[in-house]
């Protein structure tokens, strides 16, 4: 089952959305280690060539290896397209390694939208760029900058204090603190909510090479460091949950993401809780946030608190005005938030902010959803009930 | 295929699942200190060190055979015709004399700093000279000339030089003994000449595993080459182990040290014509370089993040023009430079990685000269600054350089292990054995927005392995851009 859920993403990125996925991209997106994303899309590859359901799929490779050119052994390293893979392999006296470098629908006359993607998708997660990469380098500590927002200052202060405290309770449940050099373990544990949180926040501090406690971190899922070990699973739910989040609510995905949504809405809302640890109103969020989670709630209110968590965490010098509800949802989802979004006194374009700068890219058209419906009530021109149009009225002049 | 280790292993707290995915463990980057870097200070911070002035030669008389009396052949390659035994005695046959010694006939050795008067040579005096009314030449590839002349100066006097000497080969600049006579037109007659040969080398010590330097140049940001963009983009990930399966990725955590040599931005970027544009016209335009520099900066955030990198400043980028060019001011790299592992270090650059020394520069050095002599091979050029003892000698004649009076700071005092020239034409890589056990590693890094291709340097072995990246055009020519067309 796991399986499918990734395999379906990336069916969905490409025949549905028509995008590139790069490794890289795919890696990014979902959060996982970048070998990891190589062999998921390689088998992606596999089973449905195997399936040969007419879909077309183009595949481009990295090939590396070594040959003699000018009486010196030359290392080659090339991205070439399927067709021209075993020629290039068969002109490489050792060829060292091959593996997918991207699919995609259509056939790529250049790798120049290759690059392309590779580039958006770097320049949205510039401060955690090698945290899915194989090699971890001990010296590579980002300074603390001088001058520093009252923000991550606060954060750091309050990183200080979790960080203490979060070493006391991991020894307290008998897991030593990882080295860099090895494979930091994270603990599951569904139920351990405390201990988890504690446990990524740990991870965190301990990881001397990113430490991007004081950096504002990108909201990004709980496989920072050790894809490898097991989180996996949560990895891959982390990253259905995030792409279910901006998904406004099909109802069938929800029922399909209802067993696992509970998992997810931990191992994502974990790093966001300990990134934004600073941030005023993170500690009322964690309680909310926790019983709605313990209910097995839909992806809403997470995505709300993801939102929020991933709003403040990319807009770090505004103060959050974002009042976010705390009842429980009703049945016309859509219309709530509408109401949510208007009554906040951000602007539309903070709203929009919150979901372009997500980095968990949804579909497009899922993306165009909330920003439509949040444009609409703006004009006043949104088919929602009368009390939202006329709470949208209000809002309205109220923001300004 | 049972990659996953089901969902049993979330819901219990303390077991752990097995990794599922094999490869997505984590190496570490070899080799990284504890500490700050261990890095030489650069020459430039050495200047104030150095003994002597360039136009002393005195400095070299230690190095020339000892008690100055004769040129032992070992110590000279270029000595075609050693003297006979009984002249190499001490005390009698060939002396050293100053040039206001010399008597017309009598052998003798000379030694002095080399001058090429060219006619070819951009003279901005002859340009503005009103007498003359010249145009200003056009710029050439090479500006020697069948007849330039070569004289050669100590501290009091000048004389001419004829004879088996390679006029063409040799430039302004260059410190040398030879040994000769004068005639009675005034002229000296040389029969042979030297240089003062490669430096004492202190030995590295020896490594126990294979640790890589990358050196790379001009990267040419800012130049519109989107192939360019790509391979750099290959490099990067190759570096920070994003690329090639784990065999790749582990060799790729050998890489120690970074070094870029120079020309990270494009020629295209100095957008010279702003300068002479009235002030009302380029008010509002941006400077090329401001783009080029924020991608630098993102390429360098990449980069700091998974290995210890040096960034050495070339000709077109900011930095001050004359040798040695100072570092790059870190304000221009706010994300990268939140990382300790970048150091932005001057050109020319010298430093000690794992014990190895590298000394090396951006290529103006090289260039310079291939513009004033006949050797065309830059990595010959690169082996002749080694044993000529200096590392750019037409500087400050045709080369900008800061007016070093006192001492000269790119006098070779010791012979590095590895040294290098970036943006050449094209790789080149070379071992050179001296005559006092000293093992050189000569690397001309080619220059990446050309080439696509960077240099690793294995530092147990002192083998150096040129690595080329490439993406596919529309025109198919795949095995073209990776050199293995038919």
């Amino acid at each position: 089952m796991a399986d499918q859920l990734y395999l379906e993403n990336i069916d969905e990125f490409v025949t549905d959305q028509n995008k590139i996925v790069t490794y890289k991209w795919l890696s990014y997106t979902l959060g996982v280690h970048v070998n990891q994303a190589k062999q998921m899309l390689y088998d992606y590859v596999e089973r449905k060539r195997k399936e040969n359901s007419g879909a077309q799929l183009h595949v481009t490779y990295l090939v590396s290896g070594s040959l003699v050119q000018n009486g010196h052994v030359c290392h080659k390293v090339a991205v070439v397209r399927e067709d021209k893979l075993e020629a290039v392999k068969s002109k490489l006296a050792v060829t060292a390694s091959v593996h997918v470098y991207s699919i995609q629908k259509a056939m790529l006359k250049d790798s120049g939208p290759l690059f392309n993607t590779d580039y958006d998708i770097l320049k949205s997660n510039l401060q955690n760029c090698s945290k899915f990469s194989a090699i971890q380098c001990a010296a590579a500590v980002p300074r603390a900058s001088e001058t520093s927002s009252s923000e991550k200052f606060e954060q750091s202060n309050l990183q200080v204090s979790s960080e203490t405290q979060a070493t006391s309770e991991l020894t307290a449940n008998g897991h030593g603190p990882p080295t860099s050099k090895q494979i930091p373990h994270q603990p599951k544990g569904i139920m351990g909510m405390f201990a988890s949180k504690a446990a990524s926040k740990s991870q965190d501090t301990n990881k001397e090479t990113k430490t991007e406690a004081k950096e504002v971190t990108n909201a990004s899922s709980a496989s920072s460091k050790a894809p490898g070990k097991g989180t996996v699973m949560s990895n891959f739910f982390g990253k259905a949950a995030m792409n279910k989040l901006k998904v406004n609510l099909d109802s069938e995905q929800e029922v399909k993401e209802e067993k696992v949504v509970e998992q997810p809405l931990l191992s994502v809302t974990e790093p966001k809780l300990a990134a934004p640890a600073g941030l005023k109103k993170s500690s009322k969020k964690a309680e909310p946030v926790k019983m709605q989670q313990k209910e097995k709630k839909k992806g809403k209110r997470v995505e709300f608190s993801d939102d929020e968590t991933k709003e403040t965490v990319n807009m770090k010098k505004k103060r959050r005005r974002l009042k976010l509800p705390e009842s429980d949802s009703s049945e016309d989802e859509v219309t709530e938030k509408v109401y949510e979004s208007e009554s906040c006194t951000d602007s539309e374009e903070e709203l929009k902010m919150k979901t372009s700068s997500t980095h968990r890219p949804p579909a497009v058209t899922v993306k165009k959803e909330p920003k439509e419906e949040r444009k609409g009530p703006k004009k006043g021109t949104a088919a929602l009930g009368k009390a939202n149009r006329q709470v949208s009225i209000t809002g309205f002049f109220q923001r300004k | 295929m049972g990659y996953g280790a089901g969902l049993s292993g979330l819901t219990s707290e303390t077991e752990q699942g097995p990794p599922p995915w094999p490869g997505t463990h984590h190496v570490c980057r070899a080799g990284c200190p504890e500490g700050p870097h261990s890095a030489v200070p650069a020459v430039s911070q050495q200047r104030h060190l150095c003994p002597s002035a360039r136009g002393d030669v005195h400095q070299l008389l230690p190095a020339l055979p000892a008690g100055g009396a004769q040129l032992q052949p070992s110590v000279c390659p270029h000595l075609r015709h050693p003297p006979p035994p009984d002249e190499a005695l001490p005390g009698s046959g060939v002396r050293v004399k100053k040039l206001c010694e010399l008597q017309p006939g009598e052998k003798c050795c000379v030694v002095g700093t080399l001058f090429k008067a060219m006619p070819l040579q951009p003279s901005i005096l002859r340009e503005v000279s009103e007498e003359h009314n010249l145009l200003p030449q056009p710029p050439r590839n090479k500006y020697i000339h069948p007849d330039d002349e070569l004289v050669l100066e100590d501290e009091l006097q000048r004389i001419r030089l004829e004879g088996t000497i390679d006029v063409s080969r040799l430039v302004t600049g260059t410190v040398l003994a030879v040994l000769g006579s004068v005639r009675d037109d005034g002229k000296f007659l040389v029969e042979d000449h030297c240089f003062a040969g490669l430096a004492p080398q202190a030995p590295a010590p020896p490594l126990d595993m294979d640790r890589f330097v990358l050196l790379v140049s001009g990267l040419g940001l800012g130049g519109g080459g989107g192939e360019s963009l790509l391979g750099t983009q290959l490099l990067v990930d190759v570096v920070t182990g994003q690329l090639g399966d784990e065999g790749e990725q582990c060799s790729a955590a050998h890489v120690s040290r970074v070094i870029l040599a120079g020309n990270l931005l494009s020629h295209s970027t100095q957008s010279r014509d702003s300068i002479n544009k009235a002030k009302y016209l380029t008010k509002k335009t941006q400077a090329a370089s401001v783009e080029a520099v924020k991608m630098l900066d993102e390429i360098l955030l990449q980069l700091s993040a998974s290995v210890p990198v040096d960034v050495m400043p070339g000709e077109f980028d900011p930095t001050n023009y004359t040798l040695p060019q100072q570092p790059l001011h870190p304000c221009m790299f706010p994300l990268a430079t939140a990382y300790s592992t970048l150091q932005l270090v001057t050109n020319p650059y010298q430093a000690t990685i794992d014990g190895v020394r590298f000394l090396g520069t951006a290529g103006q050095n090289v260039s310079d000269i291939f513009r004033y002599s006949s050797m065309e091979d830059h990595l010959e050029i690169l082996e002749w600054t080694l044993r000529v003892r200096h590392i750019s000698p037409t500087a400050p004649d045709t080369l900008g350089c800061y007016p070093f009076y006192k001492s000269d700071p790119f006098i070779f005092l010791e012979c590095p292990h590895v040294y290098f020239c970036g943006n050449t034409p094209s790789f080149g890589s070379k071992i050179i054995q001296g005559p006092e056990d000293q093992t050189v590693l000569l690397v001309a890094v080619p220059d990446f927005s050309a080439t696509q291709t960077a240099c690793l340097v294995n530092l147990r072995s002192l083998a150096c392995q040129p690595i080329s990246f490439s993406g596919f055009g529309a025109e198919d020519d795949v095995l073209g851009g990776l050199g293995l067309g038919p």
